[in-house]
C-alpha cells in the first residue's frame, strides 16, 4: 500500500548504508510508515528514537538554545539519524560507515517535501 | 564540498596568485584537515602577506591546531591590518581566556562587541564574567580542585561542557545560558536517563555500544558521549556545547578531550 510518505522513504532508504527510514508521530513516537530493510519492529525503533528526540528537545529548551534540528546517535557498527518537524520525525537507520553529511542532506529535503 | 575542494586547488594550481586558498583552507579546516589547512595558507600569506582575512584564517587553524600563541599573533598581525576586525578580537579573548586572563578577554570582547552585534559575543562575555569572579588564572592552576571549572581550560568562551551522573546531576563543569544564569541542573534533569535509551535503541537495533549523540540546535551543537566507567559516572554523559558554526568534528574532539579529563578527575577523586 503507497501512502503520502512512501516516495521519501523509498528515496531516503536507497541511499547507500541505509537500512530502514521512517515517519513518526513527533508527539507519540508512533510509527507512521516506514521502509525497514531489517527484521525489527518498527514501532519500537520509533518509540526509542522519538523518545531520545524529545529528550534533546527539552535539553535545548532548558538551555535556551530554541527548537533541535538534527540528531544524530552514533554507534559502533551503525547510525541512528533523526530530523524533527512541528508534527513529523522522520527517522533513518544506516551503517556506521553510511554518509551522514548527505543523509542529513536528504533527511532535510525530505523534510521540506513533507512539510 | 568535496567538489568546491577539488576545484578550488585546481584553480589555484592555475593561478597561484589566487585569492581562491581562503575558501580553500578553510574548507579543509572545517573537515579536520587542519595541518593541510595551513600549509594553503602560508602559501597563499606569502603572495598576499598584507591580506587580514587571510592572517584571521592562520590563526584559526593554529588555534586548531593547538598552537595558542601563534595563533594570537596572527590574530594580533590582523588588527594591524585593520583595526576593527571582530574575528580577530573574539580569537584574542578566547586565548587569554584560555591562558587564565579573564578579564582582559573580556575587556577583548566589549571591544569586538563594539564593532559587531553577534549574540554571541554577548554570550561570551556573559561566560568570561562568571569565571573571572572566581579569579584570573583559577582555572589554569588547578582545574581539578574546582570541579565546576573543571573544563575551562579545554573550552572557548562559546562553549560549554559538564558531566552528569545516570540521574542527571552535574558531577563537573557548568553551563551558563546566554543571560548568564547557570542552567546546568535544568539540562541534565532533561537529559537524565538519555544515556539508558541510547543504550536500548543501540541493543534493539543491534548496532554495538553507542559512541556519541550529537544534536544541532538553533543556537548551538551538542555532542553527549558515555561517562569515562566509574561508579560515581556509571550510565553518565559528558556534555559539550558550541556556537551552531563549530565544525561537527571539532566538536567532537572537545568532547573526547572532555572526556578524557573527567576520567583522570573521577582516578583522582577515587583516589
Amino acid at each position: 500500500m503507497s501512502t503520502q510518505f512512501t516516495a521519501v522513504l523509498d528515496a531516503l532508504t536507497r541511499l547507500r548504508g541505509v537500512r530502514a527510514s521512517m515517519v513518526v508521530d513527533a508527539v507519540d513516537g508512533i510509527a507512521i510508515d516506514s521502509n525497514l530493510q531489517f527484521g525489527q519492529d518498527g514501532n519500537r525503533v520509533a518509540a526509542l528514537a522519538g523518545s531520545l528526540y524529545r529528550k534533546a528537545c527539552q535539553s535545548a529548551q532548558a538551555a535556551g538554545l530554541g527548537g533541535t534540528g538534527f540528531m544524530q546517535l552514533e554507534a559502533d557498527a551503525g547510525r541512528l539519524c533523526i530530523l524533527g518537524g512541528d508534527t513529523l520525525v522522520l527517522v533513518v537507520v544506516a551503517e556506521r560507515d553510511a554518509n551522514v553529511g548527505l543523509i542529513r542532506m536528504e533527511m532535510r529535503r525530505a523534510a521540506q517535501s513533507l512539510a | 564540498m568535496a567538489d568546491e575542494v577539488h576545484q578550488w586547488s585546481d584553480e589555484l594550481a592555475r593561478d597561484p596568485s589566487s585569492l581562491v586558498f581562503l575558501p580553500l583552507a578553510e574548507a579543509l579546516r572545517r573537515q579536520g584537515q587542519p595541518a593541510i589547512a595551513q600549509k594553503v595558507a602560508l602559501r597563499g600569506l606569502q603572495r598576499h602577506p598584507h591580506n587580514a582575512e587571510a592572517h584571521d584564517l592562520l590563526a584559526r587553524i593554529l588555534a586548531d591546531l593547538g598552537d595558542l600563541q601563534g595563533a594570537f599573533d596572527e590574530w594580533d598581525m590582523v588588527l594591524r591590518l585593520s583595526p576593527t576586525h571582530a574575528g580577530a578580537l573574539k580569537g584574542m579573548a578566547f586565548i587569554r581566556f584560555q591562558q587564565g586572563y579573564p578579564e582582559e578577554a573580556e575587556q577583548l570582547l566589549v571591544q569586538a562587541q563594539s564593532h559587531d552585534d553577534d549574540e554571541t559575543i554577548a554570550s561570551a562575555i556573559a561566560t568570561v564574567r562568571k569565571s573571572g569572579a572566581l579569579g584570573p588564572g583559577m582555572v589554569l592552576i588547578d582545574p581539578f580542585s574546582q570541579p565546576q571549572h573543571l573544563y575551562g581550560d579545554l573550552l572557548s568562551p562559546e562553549q560549554a561542557a559538564m558531566c552528569l551522573d545516570k540521574d542527571g546531576l552535574v558531577l563537573a563543569g557548568a553551563y551558563y545560558a546566554g543571560d548568564g544564569q547557570d542552567v546546568a541542573q535544568e539540562i541534565g534533569a532533561a537529559l537524565s536517563g538519555v544515556s539508558d535509551e541510547a543504550v536500548r535503541a543501540t541493543r534493539h537495533l543491534d548496532i554495538g555500544a553507542w559512541r556519541s549523540i550529537v544534536f544541532e540546535t538553533e543556537a548551538a551543537v551538542v555532542a553527549l558521549m558515555p561517562a569515562p566507567a566509574s561508579a560515581a559516572s556509571e550510565g553518565g554523559l559528558v556534555v559539550v556545547a558550541a556556537v551552531p558554526d563549530t565544525p561537527l568534528g571539532l566538536l567532537r574532539r572537545v568532547a573526547e578531550r572532555c572526556t578524557t579529563r573527567t576520567a583522570d578527575w573521577l582516578g583522582r577523586v577515587a583516589g
